[in-house]
């Protein structure tokens, strides 16, 4: 049967984590596959991320039912009860429809069994393969046989068999036998060769003799077809293109119609190699181009034996499919038109993004120093050059990758705090695109504190120069000056591409690419791909930077369980009981220790019963036994058996990389019925590898098993979880297209959502756009969008209405609501607040005044009213950023730049020859906007740069505007004499004060909402159960908006869709009779989780707001608060088994 | 100074920064120092200062408090609590004649495990120079 699942999530980088968490969390099942032998994605490789400028991926993690994920750094692994990870896994086939997916998945096998291997790397010890490694962007080399991130949890070696030379080293060096080579089962290995030549019997046999697979040659198709169907041994079946009775590729239908699994291989002649690809096409496994070389074919064969034997394939039935196969870098040396390496890019001084990043890692070739890969001498001087593979129509990237501008300048804030400021950075831009909440500010930080040079302006190549030694970088000024500097180090913001194999991918899955080779998205709704049930995740509908990545992850995902919801589809798969563990709290602890000797280091350099004899006369330790190999399923009944035998509530195993047994817990917690927080696994491996003094590692193993005792014996058996029924309704606040968009997302899944509105009509800001660069009608959205919610059986729409009070935490909110009919009360599991943002107003320039100045909505309302005749206009002036990115408003509004765009094109459709002038300072239109920008040049707008300490001065004659402005490229004054002029006003957020109070939140310098996190849980408040999204929390496009309430949606379903939120595992309490009531917890509390209760005169702990920080019990003067798991007393034994001394 | 002296260091760890990198540290089997032993806490937040002080009472030649980085820690400021704990500790600490270089705050990323390592030897050298605690013998505790 096939494994049933509610959706399969394709790519597992950050988007594709983002959405498989959001359903696992939903409770679907999820199975998220990746074709690398990891997961991350390219955050993998990255260490540092702005604003910050270090790491936060795991405040993804869920924050309720922790316990059901790992609790450990994101990037080295993933847990989910949920979700099925399955790497170097890509899909073969999907067929079916929304709700009944058939997915068949094929698994390239590492070739190392993951239960044997312990990570020794004795086989990399020995591998003379050198390849450049993928980890390190080629900065360094890895062998065949290699780990493919080091920090991974689990973390295996893998064999790259594409580059294996065979030599079959690392399988004489493995001391646990875990690389399997199938060396025995050759002789099973049965092969039908159909040629007609006899040349090719002659030698297949010679050479197949050396290899040991038995051979089988026919000269017709008639009499391999007769030995398949007799002969159920054959296991390949290698047809040449010269027999007579029949066609190759009879053979070959017939060969799959007797047995669909078999591998055929298709032998041609050069003159044959087109039949030979359609007969891939057809269901061959490949093709073989004669005569055959027994220098190339014999590796072919053994490592096609080995891929046939070892790789697997397995069959899902999905309800709905996420694709996340996020970019992939741009390849300065793959030019398509075959141009010359105008970049330099192999010189070792000029890197890309990617491998400078990787330059500073601490994983990284240099230890994360800065040092030139040329000759590992200091960097003094490093230019960033801006928009290399993007933004160039010639290299079918018309379209900007959104994500270079700012990863090119924490770069450079991250070179300058690697040598201390002293190496000098500068980035080359043409348009320094800051159109993120607080990416401004960061430019802003990293130009002005910094110190970091951005000049404006397209070197046109990069030279080596001194032999070498230096790199010329030329470019000209505005003015026209040509400028000539040399660099040590020059970095490529190489952009975004579609990944790898993207054609085949979308032939498999079924999906339209637009022009550019990423997905075709559809307009306002940027997750839906034109397949039905198949979403896009993260940037593989277009490049994103993280924070967007992560709204789309979860946009993809709400789709997605909607569709989950609507077909139904694990109806009938019953989700396993919460196994109930018994009370052992009465019980003296008697502990089971159990050694995994599996690697022979251990035993080499610890005297084991010496050891188990010590630690047996530890204190509560009631047995200890010698396990084989804990990862196996051999040891792991080993255990079982002794926890049978010795009845012990307390387990501790001691073996390597405890985060892998995290899963496995559980598991032996069911079958010996222990609850797993009374398990512990610690690593006693990684002494006896890096200590070589004489009984060192003894010591240390010791150490180490005697604190994980000590922890144990005052582990807290975990009582009866106190749960929060969940009130399941949303509150959505904010009737425009984010609120609509989120109510319709939560009703869509049956649950009821009171929706409040101030105005008196639904809509918001979005009512006053007429036209999309798309083409597409928002007007028309809208007007279908108020209809659908105001139609909905379980939206409850309020208009001209407020949120008085709002009260209650996270599953249980009692709010009251006021409107013309009275003040009505409301309970609720969730509030979404989309309150939107208006159109900023401007007095200045003759706004207001004179009836020829205008917003560029204004102009857009005229042109699409006809109030206003394009033909009879003489020309038009516009304006970018007026009163944004400045002291005034130190954010870039977004929507101004395609607004403008939208204004040109139009005017320019209507009139061709009219015109049109635009000052501008950066033009922000990010991934496939930029194609608009590119169509607004050619239609012969005027595109005028301004700094912002020169800005366009604007009077007026006879009422028509004059702006006077400094062009760069004349370098002198221009007077421009226009009909209109059109002001981009920018966005503010609505005035959200009273409802900060009501709802106990946040905003930022900007007014827009303060969220939890900018990258990692954008859409969430910091405290739980309340969402934010749309405009108010940062200026957005329509597509952006939809995408972030769908986004806010999702989150809230994760409280809604359960009827109970129990409680944790590590949560604080507290002992009342020891407290004081000095109130310091309270203040500690980072989570709002505490409250003080004045008529009980008691401290209240929220169990389902506290995250098991800590924080309280570290303030508590009189250890009144504790943190299950990590009391006083435990943790005070824990410090004197590390410092005891064994006897 | 005693050049046999090999100090035992009580490190506390946080469970998302430096315990993820001292663990890369480890699997990179990156020459890690003996007598280092980690106490895995949740947060440097919940690091309660007597732990501290217990361990240079129960035998500990040094303390080492490593988190994430200002900005990053997963509980929003739990490192910041910590950092004006230990600041007060070394201000407390010289009154009872141990030398406040005892105690020392990092902060240590997750990918940052050659940092770790680094960090962690620095520490037992300057620990080595101190050579071993004996405030704890004497009367004045």
């Amino acid at each position: 049967m096939r494994k049933q699942y509610g959706a399969l999530v394709v790519g597992a980088g950050i988007g594709g984590i983002r959405a498989a968490l959001d359903l696992a969390v939903t409770g679907h099942k999820v199975a998220l596959i990746d074709r690398r032998p990891t997961h991350g994605g390219i955050l993998s490789q990255l260490d540092h991320q702005f604003p910050s400028d270090h790491c936060g991926m795991c405040k993804m993690l869920p924050l309720m039912s922790r316990d059901s994920s790992s609790q450990f750094c994101l990037r080295k692994g993933l847990f989910h009860d949920n979700i099925d990870i399955m790497l170097s896994t890509e899909v073969a086939e999907l067929e079916g429809e929304p709700g009944k997916f058939f997915v068949s998945l094929s698994t390239k096998s590492p070739l190392i069994d993951p239960t044997k291997c312990v990570s020794c790397g004795k086989c990399a010890e020995v591998c003379p393969v050198r390849v450049p490694s993928e980890f390190n962007a080629g900065l360094t080399e890895r062998t065949a046989v290699y780990l493919p991130v080091p920090h991974a949890i689990p973390n295996h070696y893998v064999l790259d068999l594409d580059n294996c030379q065979r030599c079959w080293k690392c399988h004489d060096a493995c001391p646990t036998g875990a690389i399997d080579l199938k060396f025995n089962e050759r002789v099973d290995f049965h092969i039908l060769v159909v040629d007609r030549d006899p040349a090719v019997e002659t030698m297949l046999k010679d050479i197949l003799n050396e290899l040991n697979f038995p051979l089988h040659c026919v000269q017709t198709g008639q009499a391999a077809v007769d030995m398949l169907a007799s002969d159920d041994r054959i296991r390949l079946v290698l047809v040449g293109m010269n027999i007579n009775d029949m066609d190759a590729e009879r053979v070959l239908t017939r060969s799959l119609e007797l047995n669909a699994d078999i591998p055929v291989v298709v032998m041609a002649e050069t003159s044959q190699i087109s039949t030979a690809a359609a007969m891939v096409t057809q269901g061959a496994r490949e093709y073989l181009v004669k005569p055959l070389e027994a220098k190339r074919f014999v590796p072919w064969l053994d490592k096609l034996y080995m891929r046939i034997m070892s790789d697997t394939t397995e069959d899902l039935e999905v309800g709905a499919v996420v694709l996340a196969g996020g970019f992939e870098c741009y390849n300065p040396v793959v030019d398509p038109e075959g141009g010359e390496d105008i970049w330099s890019y192999g010189h070792p001084g000029v890197l890309t993004a990617v491998e400078f990043e990787r330059l500073l890692s601490g994983t990284g070739p240099t230890g994360g120093r800065l040092l030139h890969p040329g000759d590992n001498s200091e960097v003094r001087k490093i230019a960033w050059i801006q928009c290399v593979g993007s933004r160039d129509v010639k290299k079918n990237a018309d379209f900007c990758s959104g994500i270079c501008c700012m990863f090119s300048i924490k770069e450079a804030v991250l070179a300058k705090k690697a040598t201390n400021g002293a190496v000098e950075t500068t980035i080359f831009y043409m348009d320094m695109r800051t159109s993120g909440k607080g990416y401004q500010r960061y430019r802003n930080k990293a130009e002005h504190e910094k110190g970091v040079r951005l000049v404006r302006s397209r070197p046109h190549s990069v030279i080596p120069v001194n032999d070498g030694m230096d790199l010329k970088v030329e470019y000209m000024t505005d003015a026209g000056e040509l400028v000539s500097e040399t660099y040590d180090m020059v970095v490529l913001a190489a952009g975004a591409r579609p990944p790898g194999g993207m054609e085949k991918f979308a032939l498999t899955m079924g999906l339209d690419l637009n022009e550019w080779g990423f997905a075709q998205m559809q307009p306002y709704a940027s997750e839906r791909t034109s397949r039905l049930g198949v979403f896009a995740a993260g940037s593989f509908g277009e490049p994103r930077d993280i924070s967007e990545s992560v709204i789309q992850a979860s946009a993809a995902a709400q789709a997605a369980s909607r569709i989950i919801k609507v077909y139904d589809v694990l109806a009938g798969i019953e989700s396993e009981p919460e196994p109930e563990y018994p009370d052992v709290s009465r019980e003296p602890p008697r502990i089971l220790v159990a050694v995994c000797t599996s690697c022979p280091t251990l035993e080499q350099t610890v005297d084991l019963e010496a050891l188990s004899r010590k630690m047996s006369a530890v204190h509560s330790v009631c047995k200890v036994i010698s396990v084989g190999a804990t990862c196996t399923g051999e040891g792991w009944a080993e255990i079982e058996k002794g926890a049978a035998e010795f009845k012990p509530n307390r387990v501790l195993i001691g073996a390597c990389m405890p985060y892998a047994y995290i899963p496995r817990l559980k598991e032996l917690g069911r079958s010996i019925g222990l609850n797993p927080a009374l398990m512990d696994v610690v690593d006693i491996y990684t002494p006896t590898f890096v200590l070589e003094s004489e009984g060192q590692a003894e010591k240390e193993v010791f150490a180490a098993l005697s604190m994980a005792v000590a922890r144990l014996q005052g582990a807290d058996p975990v009582p009866v979880p106190v749960t929060v029924d969940v009130a399941r309704s949303a509150l959505v606040v904010g009737g425009g297209l984010a609120g609509m968009t989120a109510s319709m997302a939560i009703a869509d899944q049956g649950y009821g959502v009171c929706l409040v509105e101030s105005e008196e009509e639904l809509g918001g800001m979005a009512m006053r756009l007429h036209t999309q660069l798309d083409g597409s009608d928002p007007h028309k959205f809208m007007e279908e969008l108020i209809g659908q919610v105001e139609k909905h059986p379980n939206i409850k729409v309020l208009k001209d209405s407020r949120v008085a009070i709002s009260r209650g935490s996270a599953g249980r909110f009692r709010s009251a609501i006021a409107g013309p009919q009275g003040v009505f009360p409301l309970e609720h599991g969730v509030s979404i607040l989309a309150t939107g943002g208006h159109e900023t107003k401007v007095y200045e320039s003759g706004l207001c005044v004179h009836k020829s100045v205008m917003t560029h909505l204004a102009l857009e309302e005229q042109l699409a009213t006809g109030v206003l005749d394009a033909g009879a206009l003489t020309g038009v002036a516009m304006i970018q950023c007026w009163r944004s990115r400045d002291e005034d408003r130190t954010y870039c509004s977004r929507v101004c730049c395609p607004e403008m765009l939208k204004n040109v094109l139009t005017l320019k459709k209507r009139n061709p020859d009219l015109p049109i002038y635009v000052f501008y300072r950066d033009i922000m239109v990010q991934g496939f906007m930029e194609t608009y920008y590119t169509q607004a040049r050619k239609a012969g707008a005027i595109f005028i740069h301004y700094e912002p300490d020169n800005k366009p001065k604007v009077a007026f004659e006879d009422g028509k505007p004059v702006i006077t402005a400094l062009d760069p490229v004349l370098n002198a004054e221009v007077e421009i004499r226009a009909d209109i002029l059109s002001l981009s006003s920018g966005l503010e957020p609505n005035d959200v004060e009273d409802l900060l109070e009501v709802f106990g939140v946040e905003v930022n310098e900007d007014g827009f909402y303060q969220e939890a996190d900018f990258k990692w849980r954008p859409v969430d408040f910091l405290k739980q159960g309340i969402y934010m999204c749309g405009a108010a929390h940062s200026p957005r496009r329509m597509d952006e908006t939809v995408a972030s309430a769908k986004a806010a949606a999702q989150r809230a379903l994760r409280i809604l869709s359960t009827e109970k939120i129990a409680r944790e595992t590590v949560v604080a309490s507290v002992r009342h009779s020891l407290c004081s009531l000095c109130q310091a917890c309270v203040a500690a509390c980072p989570y709002g989780a505490r409250v003080v209760d004045l008529e009980e005169g008691k401290i209240i702990v929220d169990e389902i707001l506290c995250q098991g920080c800590g924080a309280c019990a570290a303030v508590c003067p009189n250890s009144a608060t504790i943190l299950k798991g990590f009391h006083d007393g435990p943790m005070m034994s824990v410090i004197d088994a590390a410092l005891e001394q064994p006897a | 100074m005693n050049n046999e002296f090999e100090p035992t260091i009580l490190a506390f760890v946080c469970n998302w920064c430096t315990y993820t990198a001292a663990d890369l540290a480890g699997t990179s089997r990156m020459v890690q120092q003996p007598n280092l032993r980690l106490v895995r806490m949740m947060c440097t937040g919940m690091v309660d200062p007597k732990y501290i002080v217990k361990s240079l009472l129960s035998g500990a030649d040094g303390v080492l408090v490593s988190g994430c980085h200002p900005g990053d820690c997963h509980y929003i400021n739990g490192n910041y609590k910590a950092r004006r704990r230990v600041k007060l500790l070394n201000e407390i600490l010289p009154q009872f004649g141990i030398e406040k270089e005892r105690v020392k705050l990092t902060w240590v990323g997750a990918s940052e495990g050659n940092e770790f390592a680094a960090t962690v030897n620095n520490f037992i050298n300057e620990i080595r120079e101190l050579g071993p605690m004996e405030a704890c013998s004497m009367a004045v505790v």
